[in-house]
């Protein structure tokens, strides 16, 4: 798995260099989002708020809904490049199972985006002087919403295998993501709250904004639920993903876009 | 030894809400260092037999063994299965041929250093090393369908599935080609090719199986199909145009003159005829063959529509 992983790495890290001009509008949209961003929140907090605070939430959001979106429409996207250019059935044809090498993908593009992503914002708080708090304690919140987005990147990897076109519903569920990370589900009561509990990311995300913008510590419980939320919600996407890949082989359709 | 062994294999697909039969009971077995070509129309079920074998499409009925293993429970078995899909590219465009190789040796199970070697040496052997930090956009047709069956062989694969290895190919790359197939099953490795060119099948196959309409029709030793369907007449060729007597001997026991040939239908009246030409000149004396491309066609018509 770690050789697959190196190897994905190096694929994704050389086909994004080698074709830069891509890589370069990537790197420019988001730094030029981020110093918006910037600029915006200094406006909209001037001098007299508490300007670090809001900064900080407001980077923490707009990352982690990058993230997440970035995740959930990965390997759907990946299917159908590969399908496009005519490899998918290869990577069928593998000892390691397609759920373990889309996987180990989607991990390894995530590390690259986490990288460019550091070093962009590195890069603007260089520039702007700005300083972003972020406290370790977030990362475990962090990881609950990414397992919870990897499970929900599996089941659109299943719809684009069953139904090959997805652009569409993957527009839509941008939007679904944004409310499932902005929904104040960390205040509701009663029955709401359970329901919160089982909204895909929304357990992690809750927390990540009591940490950071209330500068609440990270509670055991919360973060365990969080935790059991993730897990659950990646376990449904692998599940998931093993059917479709098994329906499709039945239909015919792996390689067919 | 049995590579492949495939059994009863059977595939619906639905058509307009229809179940229409893609392949009907199809079995196939090659050996190591076999050669056996898939023939058939297009649309007769060769590539779907093919995935179904590669695990790629679920069978209805049937089974697949590959070294022993089943493709479709146990992921070892691909282990000893490379495959080149019709009509895919198969590789990486925007990488190097050496990128492709390391990338798909790791894919196949193995570690980087040994994807390397190996790599090295599939693209020594495959003439490409002078390509190899070449991007595959930027290489021919040819050349790219040789680093496809490179990157197929980069896991030392027992069984090779190559559908339709040749399309699209000039001369001088079906050429390469087939001599790599050759040599890839002189290694001992079994080799299943589908193709429409049937003079390709003819040379490289040991074994031909003919599909159609879903069904296979015939499975013999290629060199035994074509005795098959070969005629027992000679063909004797001259030097010179035949003069009146002979002439008249010849059509008398029954042999066709045509200007400076003969032919006898009779195998038994062959060495009659010799006589009567002798001492003219001869250029051959040839017994029919049938060729490929002939027993192709026979069996297809045999068979029609359903
Ligand atoms: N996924 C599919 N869905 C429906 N019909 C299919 C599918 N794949 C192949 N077919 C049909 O099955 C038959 C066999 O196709 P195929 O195996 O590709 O033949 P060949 O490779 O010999 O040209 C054809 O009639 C084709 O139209
Ligand atoms: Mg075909």
């Amino acid at each position: 798995m770690t050789e697959l992983f190196l190897a994905e790495l190096r694929r994704s890290w050389i086909q994004l260099l080698r074709y830069s001009t891509e890589a370069i509008a990537g790197i420019v949209i988001i730094t030029v989002v981020f110093y918006g961003l910037f600029l915006s929140t200094q406006y909209i907090a001037g001098p007299n708020l508490q300007f670090g605070e809001r900064l900080d939430s407001v980077i923490v959001g707009y990352v982690l809904w990058t993230l997440a979106v970035f995740i959930m429409t990965d390997i759907a996207g990946n299917l159908q490049r590969e399908a496009q250019t005519g490899t998918l059935e290869q990577l069928f044809i593998s000892p390691y199972s397609a759920t373990q090498v889309f996987l180990t993908r989607a991990i390894a593009s995530l590390t690259i985006q986490l990288t460019l992503l550091a070093s962009i914002l590195g890069l603007i708080m260089l520039l702007t002087g700005s300083r972003l708090s972020f406290p370790l304690a977030v990362l475990p919140a962090f990881i609950t919403v990414l397992l919870g987005a990897y499970g929900l990147a599996f089941v659109m990897g299943s719809l684009s295998l069953l139904l090959k076109q997805v652009q569409q519903l993957l527009g839509i569920f941008q939007f679904a993501l944004l409310f499932l990370l902005a929904v104040p589900s960390e205040s509701w009561t009663g029955s709401l709250k359970l329901l919160g509990l089982l909204l895909p990311m929304a357990p992690g995300a809750g927390l990540l904004r009591q940490v950071m913008a209330q500068g609440q510590p990270l509670e055991p419980i919360p973060l365990l639920l969080a935790m059991v939320n993730g897990a659950l919600y990646l376990t449904f996407g692998l599940v998931i993903f093993r059917l479709a890949e098994r329906e499709t082989k039945r239909r015919g359709k792996l390689g067919g876009y | 030894m049995q590579i492949l062994e495939a059994q009863t294999l059977k595939k619906s697909y639905p058509v307009k809400g229809q179940a229409v039969l893609a392949v009907r009971d199809v079995s196939l077995n090659i050996a190591a260092g076999e050669v056996l070509a898939f023939l058939g129309l297009n649309g007769a079920g060769k590539t779907t037999t093919i995935k179904m074998i590669a695990g790629l499409i679920l069978p209805d009925a049937g089974w697949v063994r590959i070294a022993g293993r089943n493709p479709h429970q146990d992921a070892k078995a691909l282990r000893s299965l490379g495959a080149v899909l019709e009509g895919n590219r198969n590789l990486y465009w925007r990488l190097t041929a050496a990128e492709n190789l390391e990338y798909f040796g790791v894919l196949r199970g193995l570690s980087r250093r040994v994807a390397r070697q190996r790599g090295q040496t599939l693209l020594e052997r495959f003439e490409l090393t002078e390509k190899r930090t070449t991007v595959v956009q930027a290489l021919s047709r040819g050349m790219q369908q040789k680093l496809a069956i490179a990157v197929s062989l980069i896991h030392d694969p027992q069984l090779l599935l190559l559908d339709e290895p040749t399309l699209g190919l000039d001369v001088e790359a079906t050429q390469t080609v087939k001599t790599l197939v050759r040599e890839i099953a002189a290694e001992g490795r079994a080799i299943l090719l589908t193709t429409h060119q049937l003079d390709i099948a003819e040379e490289l196959s040991d074994r031909v199986a003919i599909i159609n309409q879903g069904k296979i029709v015939a499975e013999e030793p290629t060199a035994e199909l074509i005795r098959q369907f070969s005629g027992t007449a000679y063909t004797v060729e001259l030097e010179a145009e035949l003069d009146g007597d002979r002439l008249q001997k010849i059509e008398a026991i029954g042999a066709v003159v045509q200007a400076h040939t003969v032919i006898v239908r009779d195998p038994a009246l062959l060495y009659h005829v010799l006589d009567i030409l002798k001492p003219l000149p001869l250029v051959k004396v040839e017994k029919d063959r049938a060729n490929l491309t002939d027993i192709f066609l026979t069996l297809t018509q045999a068979y029609p529509q359903t």
